[in-house]
């Protein structure tokens, strides 16, 4: 009797206890809270290549130009800027009266300094320094101007200036505190400004009034690192959190978003786009008309639609609409399964053929799309088997010794939305991940592009690479995945940015 | 007892140094951390890789990377993270009391629970309260504790709104994450202290304090629980080290900044520094808990001490 009384009491008490203390709603007047899926580790620019250093920073530092989610290319610390000497030397003018959060000010010698530490001994150290290898140097012409010396024309260093690790650091703060206090305290010239991180917890930053850009309409900004996406999407059930970012929520959980009267779901054209990338070298699938007709045999749209919900768009070349280098002449390969079954019978391919699909583990959202091209690819007679691989294992071993299937998943996208970026390193022969394709032709094509500033020209031969890639059927091209954010209807003027970049000046709460 | 200790405290070293030997050893076998910290850098060439390399001070012979380790261990200086240069040792400062307090949390939601309901289950041996709790236990022994979590979030935090859905703030967000661990270990605590009590009720002292008229509840609290003590102690203490393996599950759904999270990010991301750090100190703490144990026999049973 005594016992069950007392087990009863225990309970009710624990219950009332976390009643008591309840949950009363956070926000704060003007703060803003977003959840981040990973924690960087290091708030320095030139130590991370992580999306997720940039959703944080980029309302830390500036660049000396400017990119936000309209993709258009404008002034930042650098009011205008000149090529001279053929392009290999670009003039910038410098922004007066900046200063950075400490009160330092901002001109060409912190310009200078920033290159110094990118491309020196703190900047080898770091995966930055091979992004802006082109510059040779930067010379101080005067108090506002400074000189870009490059040892090659550069057509998508403009863009890189924008963020990352170009991105404009204190000189004396720097030499004053040290490295180490830097990357756990930054400061910069941005419209927030650091207050407090907790490793793996969470960063917070508020506004700084100063800013040259205006101040920004929030007081506070807090990130929170949330890995788990139903934890995330709880918290902003909960009224805990404001904003969620990409990719932290699976297509799975919209309509429960959606359903959310206080909750909206944001998406917009993202730089991802995934593929099936073809074993060209052994196998059925060295044959292009294998290949054609296994790209033909799937229905991409059918599998956006169902799959995806519609999350995602049809892609006619490895690169999604807001790229440079995007044909939009180009058609997807139509899905017409007959055609496919007459090319893989000229082929001499035998029905069942086995094929393995060799994919990543951790992405259960692709797993699906790659179970439906299994039963697509059953449907002309090929019997794939789909692999997961461990991420580590995948881009150590497999890839570069070119050890896997018929088709290995393949996304690629890189912030800078430029197609060079993702042609080169997937066409162009001993790049690490295209250890099947040697074309003389293409590489030739490939290094055509890479120095030349004029941006028509640029655009024809990116056009022309992306049309060679589908008419040798490299991939099975499959969708360019929308970037999708999930966000509390008080936030207001919230401008969802294609590449996580976000900037967050002009977003107030109600 | 000096003697008994000094001897224990060789074991744990070995154990220790054995454990982590193997997982430095395996961790390497599978995948470049340069690579990892340069993923989505589309012009990274093998020489900025082998610069990388030579940053992080994978160049070196195994065998002196994990001197070096051993070395620091010694004087706490477990090295920098990969990703980002952090010190381990404080974001060991700031994981393992998050870990621990969780784990004790646990252990004490567990505790509280499982000895009442399997002394309730003991005493109505074969009635219909016995039978209840032993089918509750093996519905709580069933239950995947990832699924328990998200269903407490749930209903404690979206549809009542009591609760934080995660992380680690005040004491209420203590209460969702332990009762989900301490659930689950309940199951099996509340059979144990049945079937031991069973045994020590069937005793001839429990007999007579009875007759000498002596309270029910200090019959079964003072004298029977006491002598159950031991073996119940002992699972105690085992369970421990197991709960801190299967706090990661854990801590990823309520975002808990604990141990488990840490390992679960370093193994993601090869950060080994901190990998060997989490790993070596987990042991550690493993087989001093098992030590705990092993002396706090000596506190319970008098005879024990006396050997």
């Amino acid at each position: 009797m005594l016992r069950r009384k007392s087990f009863l009491v225990c309970i009710l008490s624990v219950m009332l206890t976390g009643g008591f203390f309840g949950v009363a709603p956070v926000f704060a007047d003007g703060t803003l809270t977003v959840s981040s899926p990973q924690d960087p580790g290091n708030w320095d620019p030139i130590d991370t290549f992580l999306v997720n250093w940039a959703s944080v920073s980029t309302n830390i530092y500036d660049g000396l130009t400017y990119r936000g989610p309209d993709v258009k290319l404008v002034p930042g610390l650098a009011l205008k800027w000149e090529d001279l000497d053929g392009g290999k030397r670009i003039r910038f003018y410098l922004r007066k009266g900046v200063v950075f959060h400490n009160g330092e000010p901002f001109n060409a010698e912190a310009v200078k300094f920033t290159f110094d530490r990118l491309l020196g001994d703190e900047g080898k150290k770091g995966p930055q320094r091979s992004n802006y290898a082109v510059i040779d140097q930067v010379k101080i012409v005067d108090d506002y101007t400074v000189d870009m010396l490059l040892k090659n024309t550069d057509p998508v260093l403009l863009v890189k200036l924008a963020g990352y690790g170009a991105m404009i650091v204190p000189p004396k703060y720097i030499k004053e505190k040290g490295e180490d206090f830097f990357n756990a305290n930054p400061v910069g010239t941005g419209p927030f400004k650091f207050v407090s991180y907790e490793p793996k917890i969470g960063i917070k930053l508020e506004a700084f009034a100063k800013h040259w850009g205006g101040a920004p309409k929030l007081s506070r900004l807090e990130y929170r690192f949330i890995t788990e996406p139903s934890t995330a999407i709880a918290e902003l059930q909960a009224g805990r959190v404001d904003l969620v970012i990409p990719p932290t929520i699976p297509i799975g959980m919209i309509p429960t978003i959606s359903a959310n009267a206080k909750l909206k779901v944001v998406s917009v054209p993202g730089p991802t786009v995934y593929a099936l990338r073809f074993n060209t070298a052994n196998g059925i699938t060295k044959d292009v008309r294998v290949r054609k007709a296994l790209v033909m045999a799937v229905d991409r749209d059918a599998i956006i639609k169902s799959i995806l919900g519609g999350q995602a768009a049809p892609i006619s070349s490895f690169q999604g609409a807001l790229s440079f280098g995007y044909d939009p002449t180009m058609k997807p390969v139509p899905y017409d399964p007959k055609a496919a079954r007459n090319l893989l019978k000229q082929a001499n391919v035998p029905t069942g053929a086995p094929i393995q699909i060799d994919v990543r583990n951790n992405d259960a959202t692709f797993l699906e799309v790659n179970q439906a091209i299994a039963s697509y690819l059953k449907q002309v007679g090929i019997n794939a088997t789909i692999k997961p691989y461990e991420t580590n294992y995948r881009l150590n071993d497999i890839v570069p010794a070119g050890k896997t299937g018929a088709l290995f998943q393949q996304s690629w996208g890189g912030w800078t939305l430029d197609f060079d970026n993702t042609a080169y390193a997937m066409y162009h022969s001993k790049e690490k991940w295209n250890p099947y394709e040697s074309d003389p032709k293409l590489d030739a094509l490939l290094e055509s592009q890479r120095f030349i500033t004029d941006r028509a020209k640029r655009e024809e031969i990116l056009k022309s690479i992306a049309n060679y890639a589908t008419d040798n059927a490299y991939e099975m091209l499959l969708y360019n995945l929308k970037a999708i954010y999930a966000i509390n209807t008080r936030v207001k003027n919230f401008d969802a940015p294609p590449d996580s970049r976000l900037r967050l000046t002009n977003v107030s709460v109600e | 007892m000096a003697e008994f200790l000094f001897k224990r405290l060789l074991q744990a070293i070995f154990v220790v140094l054995a454990v982590t030997l193997i997982v430095a050893f395996a961790v390497r076998l599978t995948g470049d951390p340069a690579l990892m910290l340069a993923q989505g850098a589309g012009s990274v060439t093998e020489d900025d890789l082998v610069r990388i390399r030579a940053a992080l001070g994978l160049n070196e012979p195994f065998l002196v990377q994990y001197f070096n380790f051993i070395k620091g261990m010694v004087t706490f200086n477990f090295g920098r993270s990969f990703m980002g240069g952090t010190p381990v040792a404080t974001l060991i400062a700031k994981a393992l009391p998050a870990t621990l307090s969780l784990a004790l949390a646990s252990l004490a939601v567990s505790v509280t629970i499982s000895i009442p309901l399997g002394i309730a289950a003991a005493v109505s041996r074969g009635k219909w309260l016995d039978q209840l709790i032993r089918i509750l236990s093996l519905v709580g022994l069933s239950f995947p504790n990832f699924w328990l979590a998200i269903m407490l979030v749930l209903f404690f935090s979206i549809f009542l709104g009591w609760l934080p859905p995660s992380g680690m703030t005040d004491f209420s967000s203590f209460i969702m994450p332990a009762t989900t661990m301490g659930i689950i270990l309940t199951a099996t605590n509340v059979r144990l202290v049945r079937t031991t009590m069973l045994e020590i009720l069937q005793a001839q002292y429990v007999m007579v304090a009875r007759s000498k008229g002596v309270s029910e509840w200090v019959v079964l609290y003072k004298h029977a629980l006491r002598n159950c003590a031991i073996p119940l102690v002992t699972y105690f203490g085992l369970q421990f080290g197991g709960l801190l393996g299967g706090i990661v599950v854990v801590e990823r759904v309520f975002n808990w900044p604990g141990m488990g999270t840490l390992a679960f990010d370093a193994v993601a991301s090869r950060d080994y520094p901190v990998l060997q750090a989490v790993i070596c100190i987990l042991s550690f703490l493993i087989v001093f808990v098992n030590l705990l144990v092993d002396t706090a026999y000596g506190f319970i049973d008098p005879r024990i001490r006396r050997e």
